[in-house]
């Protein structure tokens, strides 16, 4: 039996974390809403950590390994913050780019939740997204990866139809039933109404869509062994080496055993003296001694080939996150709810101000990571770590978030009388 | 397993002025609901006390025999100065003392030379003190009866006192927590003071926060009046003493005001500082939004609650905070200072340093404005209720109890 290939995908990404803002300073004039000085502080404690160390492992790794093959999905916003605190980390990127063996994953620039709710704003923020990754690594992304996983049929479609060739999702048990998330799913047929098919074909990224698209499956348990269990020494598979590692992804079986995880697991989640460099570094080397090849996720696809697919249907939303595996991490609560009503609610005047830097501000204020940080799901146990949030709690996340869209508004109503008095 | 603990208590319901009557009483109750045995030791005998529990208190006639002793002392022997004063003594407990009064000082040495003698015909497992006023009588009785000390911390002088304490008192209090085998505190906040103002070691303290004796007071969905709405009222309630941080609430009040002019506040409770208050909020041009209640009873807090669409707790120093969970209680969203322990307990809150009025008024503003946050506050808080109880908070009393014992 030949062994199954390896998929690794990082993501990597920063939101833009608000500052302590008072009620006071609402509709003054340039309000920021964002804390500079936090931002890039921890972009640069995570620089040094993660980015600049593990790219330059993975380099190491590339050069070393012909087989060796990697993903990424960068965020818009963490491309935007390299350009402010980091052109350091860009260029390491830019170096892994380089090799040619390093595939770069298309998702919403800002890290939105935008797909549950505005199909225009979700088409827009890929399109921008796509751009932005073009021009940076000369690759055009041919796979989506939606915000934390977030998937559903329908979402699927929608990617499909925009020309991706495949859409990464979380293997979930419940809908795999007893199924191995090692191999290319595809979803329920079916048909989206005229007009929305009609407004995702405006925003198309590849020309013609596929027939079906792949759903790759991330091996949750596999991958979290790495992400979240890796230094844990209550663990019963601590310490873990890359043999042992080996050998379970040779006996996981199927086609492709896909790796997904956040990038800050190396140095970051899991510190440099955790060994989980050592571990990373010795992986390639024992999967060419027992012939395990890494693919990307386009040539996970391609290497399927005509092979029929199973049907992985989620009519509701799956994402990567907590062990419910659904929305309830950013929609779970009256605030979570609030918030987000909030900034979706100012789409139509947004955009009708045709005022970029509103509505860059806007967008900015749509990443998941504003509504991750008021969840109270774990909030009764005392479980604060649970959630790791640069905020005292998930009240003053909202505090500082309910500011920043009541200062968005009264910017709105003076663009809009500026425009009206230019009318007229 | 303890079975008989002999406390040493000073106030105690209804004769109470802060926490540590109502904490003493809870964990009593909650000791006897674990079948514990308990012998409590009070300086006054004016209480309704649970069936089941031994009360001991001085009687006159003990009071003043100590007195005497200590008056006499070299010239005479007691039984003869007995003899003169033996028409005047009389045989009922006392119910005349001033608790926290100018004979404080006395009353504590009473306490304390009477404390074996009050208690030496018991056999208890463990000796529990509560605060510097029982901490020599706790001792005594400790040694007397070699079993382990555990005092327990309600509130210390630094946090009464803003940090300039009276030097005697604080000496009361660490030789008692020097000499205690155990002890516990009321939150961690407490803990950190221990550790940092009284160089304790961190292994000796464990924190059992107190329980709650309120029940959720809500059912159903929760739902905004449209009064609260058109006149927001923002309520204090708190002894007003510098501890509490009335001070900063009126500056808060007036910053709230500034943004928000029909935004009513009440102020309720009783203190020295009333006058001050008053005036310093009129001062302020606060006198038409700022009431001053006086001490309020049950049923007028009930009501306060009820109709506040925020209460504010900016204490200084607040090692615990129950009124916070009378008003969660009542579902009311509650800002607490992070000077405080009770914010250990209850999550679904705002939080504020203390000195930070600025912020304390936009957090008013911001529940004001925000429904649902108010919403989700008064709707996810009062869970901690029904947790935090005093079975609970007792049984963990119970097995820092066994561990004092092992040690022993």
């Amino acid at each position: 039996m030949t062994p199954p290939l390896i998929s690794f995908y990082f993501q990597v990404h920063q939101p833009y974390r608000l500052r302590d803002l008072r009620i006071t300073e609402i509709g003054r004039d340039n309000v920021t809403y964002f804390d500079e000085e936090k931002n890039r502080a921890v972009f640069r404690k995570v620089a040094e950590k993660c980015y600049l160390p593990a790219n330059r492992l993975m380099l190491e790794l590339l050069n070393r390994h012909p087989n060796f093959a990697i993903s990424y999905s960068l965020s818009g916003v963490f491309l935007e913050q390299c350009g402010e605190y980091g052109q350091d980390v860009l260029d390491s990127f830019r170096a892994l780019a380089a090799t040619g063996k390093v595939e770069f994953l298309a998702e919403t620039y800002y890290h939105s939740l935008s797909a549950l709710t505005s199909l225009e704003e979700f088409c827009e923020q890929v399109e921008k997204h796509v751009h932005t990754i073009e021009t940076l690594f000369g690759q055009r992304p041919k796979v989506f990866r939606n915000t934390e996983l977030v998937f559903s049929n329908e979402i699927a479609e929608i990617a499909r139809l925009l020309g991706f060739h495949g859409i990464l999702a979380e293997g979930a048990d419940h809908l795999l039933r007893g199924r191995t998330p090692n191999q290319p799913y595809t979803i329920p047929k079916f048909s989206l109404p005229e007009a929305t098919q009609k407004l995702i074909k405006k925003h198309k990224i590849h020309r013609k869509p596929v027939e079906e698209i792949a759903v790759l499956l991330k091996n949750y348990r596999l991958s979290d062994d790495v992400a979240f269990r890796f230094s844990d020494r209550s663990w019963v598979g601590f310490p873990l080496h890359a043999d042992t590692f080996t050998s379970w992804l040779t006996s996981s079986g199927g086609h492709s055993v896909n790796l997904y995880m956040d990038y800050e697991t190396f140095g970051e989640h899991q510190w440099a003296d955790t060994g989980i460099f050592e571990f990373l570094r010795a992986l390639p080397r024992m999967w060419e001694q027992w012939n395990i090849g890494t693919e990307t996720p386009s040539k996970v696809i391609a290497l399927w080939g005509d092979r029929p697919k199973e049907t992985f249907d989620a009519h509701t939303h799956v994402s990567w996150a907590d062990i419910e595996r659904d929305l309830s991490a950013w929609r779970g609560n009256r605030i979570q709810e609030a918030a987000f009503a909030g900034i979706y609610g100012l789409e139509q005047e947004i955009k009708q101000t045709e005022d970029e830097a509103l509505l860059h501000i806007w967008r900015k204020l749509q990443t998941s990571d504003h509504f991750y940080y008021m969840c109270t799901k774990y909030w009764n146990d005392g479980d604060v770590h649970k959630y790791f949030s640069p905020y005292d709690s998930p009240y003053e996340a909202y505090r500082r978030y309910s500011h920043a869209l009541c200062d968005l508004k009264t910017r709105l109503e003076k663009s809009s009388k500026h425009q009206k008095s230019n009318s007229k | 397993m303890a079975r008989h603990t002999l406390m040493f208590g000073w106030e105690y319901p209804p004769r109470h002025l802060g926490g540590l009557g109502v904490a003493c009483q809870g964990l009593v109750r909650g000791l006897l609901h674990h079948g514990t045995q308990v012998t409590l030791v009070l300086p006054h005998g004016d209480v309704e006390m649970d069936h089941g529990v031994d009360l001991k208190c001085p009687t006159l006639k003990q009071l003043k025999e100590i007195r005497v002793r200590s008056l006499l002392q070299p010239y005479d022997a007691p039984s003869t100065y007995a003899e003169r004063v033996d028409g005047m003594i009389n045989q009922t407990p006392r119910t005349d003392v001033n608790l926290y009064g100018r004979d404080l000082g006395e009353a504590v040495w009473e306490f304390e030379e009477l404390a074996v003698e009050l208690t030496k015909d018991i056999q208890p497992d463990i000796v529990h003190s509560h605060d510097w006023m029982t901490f020599g009588a706790g001792r005594r009785a400790a040694r007397h009866h070699r079993v382990p000390l555990v005092a327990q911390i309600h509130a210390t002088e630094l946090d009464r006192t803003n940090g300039n304490p009276n030097m005697w008192i604080y000496d009361q209090e660490r030789r008692g927590l020097n000499a205690a085998d155990h002890i516990i505190t009321v939150s961690n906040y407490t803990k950190n003071i221990l550790i940092h103002d009284y160089g304790i070691s961190a292994n000796k303290i464990d924190v059992v926060h107190n329980g709650a004796p309120f029940t959720s007071a809500l059912s159903g969905t929760p739902q905004l009046t449209n009064d609260r709405r058109a006149h927001p009222m923002v309520l204090f309630i708190g002894r007003l003493t510098v501890q509490k941080g009335p001070f900063h609430f009126l500056e808060a009040a007036r910053m709230v005001h500034d943004m928000n002019g029909n935004t009513r506040f009440v102020v309720a409770g009783d203190g020295y500082l009333l006058p001050d208050l008053i005036e310093r909020s009129c001062a302020m041009g606060l006198q038409d939004s700022v009431m001053f209640a006086g001490k309020v009873s049950h049923t007028e807090a009930r009501k306060l609650y009820t109709h506040a669409s925020c209460f504010v707790m900016p204490s200084i120093s607040e090692p615990f905070g129950l009124v916070a969970l009378e008003a969660i209680a009542h579902g009311t969203p509650v800002i607490l200072s992070k000077q405080s322990g009770v914010r250990e307990v209850v999550p679904h809150s705002l939080l504020v340093d203390f000195w930070d009025t600025e912020k304390l008024a936009d957090c008013i503003l911001t529940v004001i404005r925000e429904e649902p946050l108010a919403m989700q506050l008064t709707a996810e808080a009062p869970h901690v209720l029904s947790h935090l109880t005093w079975e609970n908070q007792a049984a963990k009393v119970l097995s820092i109890y066994d561990k004092a014992r092992i040690n022993f």
